[in-house]
């Protein structure tokens, strides 16, 4: 879906909710948390930052919000069942 | 006191408890699991000056730290015993960032945590030592993650097992015998019993070849889970 994005400022098309978790629900979920769209905004934003990501899952680690300030992320799973819905899913 | 108009009701090794008519009452009970009191702590202290390098922020819903700066770049020595005083706070929110930021340096501390082991001995002590029921179970998944956090660290709390696994050997048996009924708190890992003998297995296997026989003088009534 990040595929096929390549303006700088490109507005998502559409948004869907997602229905079961997956990897990159989870990492979407994450994004979401620290008040972002999604991995194209928070590069955007930060000015392709590096993001961090826990190697042994893919999951991201670190993430730096819109005032400065650091939200960290488990290792292991933290979006649950019940919060799967919650994560928006943009097609750009 | 007198019960049917003749007993009298006394306590024993007195000069009543000898007389023909009374009747000497047991001692009472010992207080083994009576919860004590915790004095304010540190962590609340460094809390309310602002001293500690979070963003409070109160209103979401989440269940994460705002760190002002990077984990990575945190003086270890100087926090990290800090966040561990707080373990015996019970309210909101004190007791939120205590348990949070505990788990947060402790998952990207890495070889940071081993050399801060015996700053945190005394801390962990009084949190257990409190015999509050949540403050136990708290702790006990702490030190579950602390044992895992990084190289070494298993090995480095053995000495340590003389300060706290006296209180795991009182609360060990605190288990419900619901027979064939739902344990509704084992879901969601509140269980006493169950959570301490999870952790002396976790202590057991990360604490190298010297941890079975250290646990087994503190709690003999643990069994080794590897030695089979």
């Amino acid at each position: 879906m990040m595929s096929c994005a390549t303006g700088s400022d490109s507005k998502p098309k559409s948004m869907s909710r997602a229905k079961t978790w997956t990897a990159e629900v989870e990492n979407l979920f994450r994004f979401q948390q620290a008040g972002y769209r999604d991995e194209l905004e928070y590069i955007q934003v930060k000015q392709g930052a590096s993001i961090d990501k826990w190697p042994e899952t893919g999951f991201v680690k670190k993430l730096q919000r819109r005032d400065n300030t650091f939200y960290y992320y488990s290792r292991k799973r933290e979006c649950k069942d019940d919060e799967v819905h919650k994560v928006k899913v943009y097609v750009h | 006191m007198f019960q049917d108009g003749r007993r009298l009701r006394t306590e024993g090794f007195t000069v009543k408890a000898t007389m023909k008519n009374s009747v000497v009452a047991g001692p009472p009970a010992a207080g083994a699991f009576r919860e004590r009191p915790s004095r304010p702590t540190t962590f609340r202290k460094f809390y309310e000056r602002g001293e500690f390098p979070m963003a409070l922020e109160h209103n979401t819903k989440g269940n994460h730290i705002a760190w002002k700066v990077e984990i990575e770049k945190l003086d270890y020595h100087h926090y990290l015993p800090l966040f561990f005083d707080g373990l015996c706070e019970t309210v909101h929110p004190y007791e939120f960032f205590a348990r949070q930021g505990v788990h947060d340096m402790l998952e990207h501390g890495g070889s940071k945590i081993q050399p801060v082991i015996p700053q945190l001995i005394i801390p962990i002590k009084n949190a257990l030592n409190t015999r509050n029921r949540q403050v136990i179970c708290t702790t006990l998944k702490v030190l579950q993650h602390l044992v895992m956090s990084g190289d070494m660290v298993g090995e480095a709390l053995v000495p340590y097992y003389r300060q706290i696994l006296p209180i795991l050997n009182i609360f060990k048996n605190m288990n419900i015998n619901s027979g064939d009924g739902i344990d509704y708190s084992q879901q969601k890992r509140e269980n006493i019993g169950d959570l301490i003998q999870e952790t002396l297995e976790v202590f057991e296997r990360y604490g190298g070849e010297d941890a079975f026989i250290n646990i087994k003088y503190m709690v003999p009534t643990y069994e080794s889970c590897m030695i089979n």
